[in-house]
């Protein structure tokens, strides 16, 4: 009898806690007080930030960035959009025209606009960005004082709507520094700062914003941040497109990606950063309200980035560009693609992204060259290009895919890519004899007699599509008998990689404005003066440690020339000239972001028939995207 | 009573002799890691911003200097001791400068209430059906429970909780997924936020509670079935005493012991955090503290963490060891 009384009340209460969950959940209501059509939810990718309540954006590791902070509570000079733009790719932002630099590029004037205002109802002016430079000068260690100190000599302030900065040495680029592409040089409050001690040690706590939006309130514990649209969002920079459309932004950590697509199809989170491509598939199925930035397959926005197999040049096996290319033709691309994105890749052939501007400046003019160019295997010469690879990736798709799979050329082109290398194992073969190699039994052997062991370094879980498209190109290599091998680096990837401790890996040392032709923005690092020594830590973002004379003249011509000078373009195609015939790394793709944007409680959001702004929200240029939003109910 | 306190301070050396290993032990790990918080600092920068090659040498050599990184590797170590025993595990690499004990205490409090609290829980309701399982072998409410307990015992937490994350979080949502509160909440102690916290708490504490029951009830349900034999539980029910002193004063103090050791143990990991659990739900607290740390290459926060779960094992350790004659009057201090 005692049992059954004990056990009856165990089961009582069970059933009581369950009753009663309803009652005390309220539907999953994570929001205590913020109406919801005037809030949009984004997320976060830097996850949860455990120093949640630091804001100095200008120390390095402070805090978090992409809560909010640099998106909507900074300011700078200039924006390139990675896309169209609202009213063009440049805008000019806290300048009210475009950089102004003498003949030898050692002086840049800036114009500022006037009427705009700090959140605490000060002007900004030009004596704060003069604060910004000098104080960053004299702390190298903040984010942007390394760069300050080595480009400049001074800067002035001749009234409070002009800047003028006197440069080390000549420099056409310095204003990218103050242009963003994710994020630029923000500009300091000099009226806060200038009462601190040490700006190094000051958290900035209840920030006073120069952007449309100001802090909220924010989860001690990292998780939440909520910005506010200012009273007086007019007198900021963004206030010349309009109001923005929500009151409230929500920047938060969803967790991981099985929880993104739970939130967004409970309509918790208006906009997914990314996600994997099964979750975008699932969301695409089961929600009618899910967008990607493209209307259907492959659904992704391609980010300005090149993901590519990145060779350790200064490793033995790859200095020779036969091997190089040897390897190149031995990948199955569209194996990469489906293994990698699920089909959902954009690919390139050439060392550039193909997004933004570049299809139409750089690949498509190009075709022609690539469909010419030719491989010397030491027996015949070859033409690997095949320019329908882009093509039979979506007739592949359609099957299963359907309607969602575009046939027409231009937009199959734009969302899968042009063309790529064929593979070519017999010409492989020819390349790696031509290099010394031989196969013995199922095995190829270097030169020196030993097995041709190759690893190739991925992230692991943290980057599920580069560690796949590794996986891919390991099982494309042991296929014809080299000892390829998976290396999961993890954590130690940046250290890894800046010290050279690998064979190949798969990551990016190309990135451009997307928006915007010129291709300093990665190239000036490929010079040769940045190679490290074998051993020593390698400067981003030559991560192959190339040295080429003939691209360290590319390199030095764009130096003397203007950001908009034409003959960049020109440049441009000679440096992917040269990186097709060296192939120091393989480029592979775009790293397309599955950015998810639900129009349950938002409408007019960007995409690839109107690309007015890049959505990715942890970009500093999403914020264009505030201004088009408009409640859907 | 002499013996007593000197088996304690015995204890209590061997005690600090543990932690002085295991805190050295840490040290030597997380200095050894191939993972340079500088480099992770840099890649964070250079990630996406527009930082040229030279700037990058001179940032990495200016972070050296301001992150202490600079002195020889005894130097650095005397440092540490310096401030551990001042309980100073000085600044986070990853969140410079804030103090490794800040970002510790702010963590702690969310991991603590929510392992004891599950762990309490568990361990009462797993020993307390254990034990009623173990004497009344032939109920069959009891025998189901304990097939149910079988079958959940071996589940991963992190199966557990992702089902739990499906079901309550999409089929039936009723329960927030993620987070230790609602967000824009004010938090201040009141009720909403208390509330809140408890909502937010139902499911990382089910999915520690759902496996963890099983363990506690198996491991109850053997002792008491052994202990049962014993003649003197025998003896008193020949002699008439009632079933529930027998269970409870006889079976289940005797049985008790091991539990209540594995208790203290349990309870002393709580400092480890419930990582898993805690990157499943998205839930504040000391296991997502270490993870990202480790991540991060930030051996200061590491060290912090790990030195309190040293610290958090051993004295449980010793806790059950000093208190252990009190409970069970065979073992002598002697």
């Amino acid at each position: 009898m005692k049992i059954k009384r004990i056990m009856s009340r165990v089961v009582a209460a069970i059933g009581i806690g369950l009753c009663t969950l309803p009652a005390i959940s309220t539907a999953q209501s994570a929001f205590s007080d913020l109406p919801r059509n005037e809030t949009l939810i984004l997320e976060n990718p830097e996850g949860t930030i455990k120093n949640a309540g630091w804001f100095n954006i200008w120390a390095i590791s402070g805090g978090g960035q992409s809560t909010g902070l640099h998106q909507v509570g900074m300011d700078t000079f200039w924006y390139i959009d990675p896309e169209k733009g609202l009213d063009g790719v440049w805008d000019n932002s806290l300048a009210s025209d475009k950089p102004i630099y003498n003949a030898d590029f050692t002086e840049m004037r800036v114009k500022l606009r006037k009427g705009i205002f700090w959140s605490d109802g000060v002007e900004f002016t030009a004596a704060d960005v003069v604060y910004t430079v000098e104080t960053q000068i004299k702390n190298p260690a903040m984010r942007w004082g390394a760069v300050f100190n080595l480009n400049v000599a001074s800067v002035t302030a001749p009234d409070p709507t002009t800047v003028v900065f006197k440069l080390k040495k000549p420099n056409s680029r310095f204003h990218a520094l103050f242009t963003v592409r994710w994020n630029g040089a923000w500009i300091m409050p000099k009226h806060v700062f200038e009462k601190v001690a040490d700006p190094l040690k000051f958290d900035f706590a209840n920030p006073i914003s120069l952007g449309a939006y100001v802090m909220k309130s924010f989860d001690p514990d990292g998780k939440w941040y909520i910005w506010q649209l200012r009273d007086d969002w007019q007198r900021t920079s963004l206030g010349r497109f309009g109001k923005p459309g929500p009151k409230y932004l929500v920047y938060m950590d969803p967790g991981p990606p099985e929880k993104r697509v739970i939130a967004q199809l409970n309509h918790q989170l208006d906009v997914v950063h990314d996600i994997a491509p099964e979750g975008m598939f699932t969301l695409a199925k089961q929600s009618k309200t899910s967008l990607g930035w493209f209307k259907g397959f492959p659904y992704g926005h391609p980010d300005p980035t090149l993901p590519a197999l990145i060779f350790n040049t200064q490793n033995e096996m790859f200095k020779n560009k036969d091997v190089r290319w040897a390897l190149a033709l031995l990948i199955d691309i569209k194996g990469v693609s489906m293994a990698s994105y699920r089909g959902a890749a954009t690919i390139s052939a050439i060392g550039i992204p193909p997004t933004g501007t570049h299809p139409s400046v750089y690949h498509g003019p190009m075709q022609d060259w690539l469909k010419a160019f030719e491989v010397d295997t030491g027996k015949r010469k070859i033409k690997p290009y095949d320019p329908n690879m882009g093509k039979e990736i979506a007739d592949s798709l359609r099957p299963s895919m359907g309607a969602q799979i575009p046939t027409d050329r231009k937009q199959i082109d734009a969302a899968f890519g042009m063309g790529w290398w064929k593979p070519n194992p017999t010409a492989a073969k020819e390349l790696l004899e031509k290099a010394g190699y031989k196969k013995v039994g199922a095995q190829w052997m270097t030169p020196e007699g030993k097995p041709f062991t190759i690893r190739v370094m991925v992230e692991g879980d943290t980057r599920p599509i580069m560690t796949r498209a590794g996986s891919m190109i390991v099982q494309n290599w042991k296929q014809f008998g080299i000892d390829a091998k998976v290396d999961v680096a993890q954590g130690t990837l940046p250290t890894r990689r800046s010290a050279g401790d690998f064979d190949t890996f798969i990551g990016w040392s190309v990135e451009t404005w997307g928006g915007h032709p010129d291709l300093s923005y990665f190239l000036d690092s490929w010079h040769s003066q940045f190679v490290a020594e074998v051993g020593k830590p390698q400067p981003a973002r030559n991560w192959q440690r190339w040295a080429n004379p003939e691209l360290d003249k590319i390199i030095e011509t764009i130096r003397t020339i203007g950001f908009d000078d034409p003959r960049g373009i020109e440049l441009g195609k000679e440096y992917v000239k040269l990186i097709t015939r060296e192939m120091p790394i393989i480029p592979l793709m775009a790293y397309n972001v599955f950015t998810v944007m639900d129009e349950t409680y938002w409408k007019g959001w960007p995409n690839s028939a109107n690309p007015y702004a890049n959505p990715v929200p942890n970009w500093g240029n999403s914020r264009y995207m505030l201004v088009k939003l408009k409640p859907a109910k | 009573m002499r013996a007593f306190i000197i088996y304690g301070l015995k204890r209590l050396g061997q005690f600090l002799l543990v932690v002085f290993i295991g805190v050295n032990i840490a040290y030597i790990i997380t200095h050894a890691t191939p993972i340079d918080p500088v480099e992770q600092s840099i890649a964070a920068v250079t990630a996406y911003g527009n930082t040229s090659p030279e700037a990058i040498d001179l940032m990495r050599e200016s972070l050296r200097e301001l992150y202490g990184l600079k002195g020889s590797p005894l130097e650095q170590y005397a440092t540490f001791w310096r401030r551990i025993v001042t309980g100073d595990f000085g600044p986070s690499l990853s969140s410079f400068p804030t103090p490794v004990m800040t970002l510790i205490a702010r963590a702690l409090p969310w991991t603590a209430g929510l392992l004891l609290t599950s762990t309490l829980l568990t361990w009462m309701l797993g020993n307390l059906l254990g034990g009623l399982a173990g004497y009344y072998r032939d109920n069959k409410t009891l025998k189901l429970i304990g097939v149910i307990a079988m079958g959940l015992h071996p589940v991963p937490y992190y199966i557990s909780g992702f089902v739990l994350l499906v079901v309550f979080g999409y089929i039936w949502p009723i329960l927030p997924i993620t987070g230790g509160s609602d967000i824009n909440i004010n938090q201040q102690f009141d009720l909403n936020h208390v509330v809140s916290i408890l909502k937010h708490s139902i499911l990382p504490a089910a999915s520690l509670m759902l496996i963890g029951i099983g363990s506690w009830f198996l491991g109850m349900r053997s002792l008491v079935s052994n202990v049962v034999t014993e003649d003197y539980v025998t003896y008193a029910q020949l002699g008439g005493v009632s079933h529930q002193r027998i269970l409870f004063s006889y079976v289940m103090r005797n049985a008790m012991v091991p539990q209540v050791t594995g208790l203290a143990m349990t309870l002393g990991t709580i400092f480890n955090g419930a990582i898993i659990t805690e990157q499943i739900f998205g839930y504040p607290g000391i296991g997502a503290l270490l993870v990202g740390a480790v991540y991060a290459g930030d051996y200061g926060l590491v060290l912090g963490v790990t030195t309190f779960s040293i610290i958090g094992v051993s004295a449980a350790v010793l806790l059950i060891d000093l208190i252990y004659p009190l409970l069970d009057p065979r073992v002598e201090a002697s």
